[in-house]
């Protein structure tokens, strides 16, 4: 009985937090929200120098060959730095998609590709195919802007569309979490015949799903932690009535009702990485229940955090809002808490 | 990670599960399907206690000469016991303030003698213990309890009144925090003294709770003569003793599979009522799954700090906050779902479960109160665990 982290995933999750603290810090992250596109193109390739881009990605191919448990490591930690990257699509959903798929020279290009850093895919789940002919408009596709191209799935099988073919009309939306952002994408009758076929089951189009709805679970939770953190030091130094207000027993209260919330998310988190990297059936229900949790209990935890800071956390200048804005986009994408738990539901009560 | 157990626990797996099987008549279940005639319960409760001791599945790590079963402390054999009882649906026995919070606190401080005279009993059943903390104007403030003891010769005179004592009516023994030095500070001049329930000068009166049983009781000391010999540690160690004991309370109000039967218990409901096909009941039940998931793996994790004897920091200090607050959630929806029939009490006719049901939505409300209020809880959580700082004592008036 080990439960938790080996010594390995702790010196990653340290070498990925002292990365992002170098790095990553808040200005640079409040330099990508402030800008019009919100893109950090360097992003990319400094996080495929660190093995960030590659751990769920095979070591012939330029990757570490890790599982989900690490890349939970590298989300929740991208999450407490805010990091102006979509990982669970360009980095666990994009790459699990085409593991899956046939065996290729292309698929190795593609995963070496994205191991680098160099190569960013914006995957669109039930994509929509009908008779040969890609035609119609996908919403909120992570990245979509400045993909290089498209991984359309429909029914399990996978087809990659360079983002350049003619007929992809690719419009910004504009989001509340400025960190991460989100695209429309029109096709407008475009043959299939232009795009790729890279194969693919859906099961394996089913893991890739869930392991993404963890990597947003563990996000989510990074950043409650994060919030809970710079809140709990702000209550610490900030005086009212002549008084340290973190001895004030609401201003406590609330600190320890989000700690004693968010601890045991961690476990949950743990247990459902490790499941489905033993390739557990417990996945079908724990990877919808988790992100259902988790994003809920963070939603609550920056919302209470928010508040310490009174006034000032209302304020953009406050770092508060970052993170109260992430976990919000975290439990959005992906499946919605209320809907992941019907989801769940399904799985143990029928 | 490394959540297997190993195979060599296997045999303790099959030994607990013929434990079962032999003693299939007396076994308690557990969760909400126990109930009935009180003295009918109680004698099967105690004489399910006595077999658990003498097969070592209650009080494992007791010495041998203080007739446990000398057992290494060993938190998978723990698990491992506590996991073949649940899948079984039967009682790990009495988690009461003797078994759970006396003998761990004796074990720790007690004279060679105190251990052998009192261990055995206890753990068989044989002994019903009542804790004497509280005070009228004692609650969170404990240290400011006033029941005083005066040395005469070799006995302590005790006057003062305890009150929230739970089956003091029951026991057979106390343990009590008193103030034996008037001037040794607030925290210095209390003793940990043990006494007979039977001894003259004391007065039980029941105190009628919300669930409708008389478990609290207040305990008046009238000039109440104790041996002097009876202190467990020493005189005015008594704060260190007393809460090294709390720390156990803290522990029996978080067990995990206890709630997860219950939860169980809440989907049989759900499943006859039709109402697991209510999308309504089905987000309110899912909402607890989650809770209940991650407490349940929030033991495992601070499970392995113990077997890697690292410190768990606040990951400990939140488990009785959140599992009181879990099994009160638990039994609300349970109550919920039963519509008119959650007003139904023990007794009646049509009522579901012996009643449990209704007795533990207010019994878990009691114990989000008792062993510590949620706030009390909270500030400790606030305080050690995220280091905020205390409240400033108000000026003297």
């Amino acid at each position: 009985m080990d439960f938790g982290l080996t010594q390995p995933q702790e010196l990653l999750r340290d070498s990925i937090a002292r990365f992002l603290a170098q790095d990553v810090g808040i200005e640079r992250v409040r330099r990508a929200m402030d800008s019009d596109s919100g893109r950090d193109e360097a992003i990319h390739g400094q996080l495929g120098d660190q093995g960030i881009t590659g751990l769920l990605i095979d070591m012939d191919l330029g990757g570490s060959e890790l599982g989900m448990q690490e890349a939970a490591i590298a989300a929740q930690e991208l999450g407490r730095a805010a990091a102006p990257v979509n990982f669970h699509s360009s980095y666990v959903l994009a790459p699990l998609l085409i593991a899956g798929a046939d065996a290729g020279e292309r698929r190795s290009a593609l995963l070496g590709g994205i191991a680098e850093g160099r190569t960013l895919l914006t995957p669109i789940l039930d994509a929509p195919i009908e008779n040969g002919r890609i035609d119609g408009s996908v919403l909120y596709l992570p990245d979509a802007a400045w993909a290089d191209a498209f991984l359309l799935e429909d029914g399990g099988s996978l087809h990659l569309l360079d983002a350049t073919t003619q007929g992809i009309d690719v419009e910004p939306l504009q989001t509340v979490d400025d960190t991460r952002r989100v695209a429309e994408v029109t096709f407008s009758d475009v043959d299939l015949g232009a795009a790729q076929n890279l194969g693919g089951n859906s099961d394996s189009t089913r893991r890739a799903v869930h392991a993404a709805q963890i990597a947003l679970a563990a996000d989510a939770l990074g950043a409650a932690q994060k919030g809970l953190h710079i809140a709990v030091e702000y209550a610490k130094e900030r005086k009212q009535f002549d008084r340290i207000i973190g001895s004030f027993q609401a201003v406590k209260h609330m600190c320890a009702e989000v700690l004693a919330e968010v601890e045991p998310v961690q476990s949950l988190l743990w247990h459902t990485a490790d499941a489905w990297d033993g390739g557990s059936d417990e996945i079908d229900h724990l990877a919808p229940l988790l992100k259902a949790h988790a994003t809920d209990v963070a939603n609550h935890a920056v919302t209470m955090t928010t508040q310490v800071f009174g006034g000032i956390g209302f304020t953009h200048e406050c770092d508060m809002h970052i993170f109260y804005k992430r976990a919000g986009y975290d439990r959005q994408i992906l499946g919605n808490p209320t809907a992941l738990r019907e989801q769940a539901a399904a799985v143990m009560y029928g | 990670m490394d959540t297997s157990i190993g195979s060599e626990y296997d045999s303790l797996r099959e030994e607990i599960r013929s434990f079962l099987t032999a003693n299939e008549d007396v076994a308690v279940p557990a969760g909400p399907g126990f109930g009935g005639d009180a003295s009918q319960v109680r004698a099967r409760t105690l004489e399910w206690q006595k077999r658990l001791f003498d097969a070592g599945y209650a009080g494992r790590t007791i010495p041998k000469r203080y007739g446990g079963a000398g057992h290494e402390p060993d938190a998978l054999a723990s698990l491992v016991i506590e996991e073949e009882f649940q899948n079984a649906g039967i009682s790990l026995g009495m988690e009461n303030q003797g078994t759970g919070m006396f003998v761990p606190t004796l074990l720790h401080f007690g004279r060679e003698d105190q251990k052998q005279e009192l261990i055995r009993p206890t753990m068989r059943g044989e002994l019903i213990w009542c804790q004497g903390y509280s005070e009228p104007g004692s609650g969170s403030d404990l240290a400011s309890l006033r029941t005083s003891a005066v040395l005469d010769g070799d006995e302590y005179v005790i006057n003062g009144q305890k009150i929230w004592t739970s089956g003091a009516r029951e026991a057979d023994m106390m343990f009590a925090l008193i103030r034996t030095e008037a001037d040794a500070g607030k925290h210095g001049g209390i003793s940990y003294i043990v006494l007979s329930m039977d001894t003259p000068g004391l007065d039980v009166r029941p105190l009628m709770t919300m669930t409708g049983d008389a478990s609290f009781n207040e305990v008046f000391f009238t000039d109440v003569r104790v041996p002097a010999m009876n202190v467990v540690g020493r005189p005015g160690q008594g704060w260190e003793v007393g809460t090294y004991t709390l720390r156990f309370e803290r522990n029996m109000l978080g067990r995990s599979s206890t709630t997860e039967s219950y939860l169980a218990g809440c989907v049989d409901i759900l499943r006859e009522t039709g109402l697991i096909d209510s999308p309504v009941y089905r987000d309110r039940l899912l909402k607890l799954e989650g809770r209940v998931q991650a407490m349940k793996y929030h033991q495992l994790r601070l499970l392995t700090d113990r077997l890697k004897k690292r410190d768990s920091g606040a990951g400990g200090l939140i488990v009785k906050l959140n599992s009181c607050q879990l099994n009160y959630d638990v039994c609300a929806l349970a109550i919920d779902a039963m519509a008119e029939r959650g007003v139904l009490k023990r007794g009646s006719k049509h009522v579901r479960d012996y009643g449990n049901w209704q007795r533990n939505y207010m019994y878990a409300l009691g114990l989000i109160i008792g062993g510590g209020t949620a706030q009390i809880q909270k500030n400790i959580i606030g305080e050690r665990g995220l280091g905020l700082p205390r409240e400033p004592k108000p000026a003297a008036a």
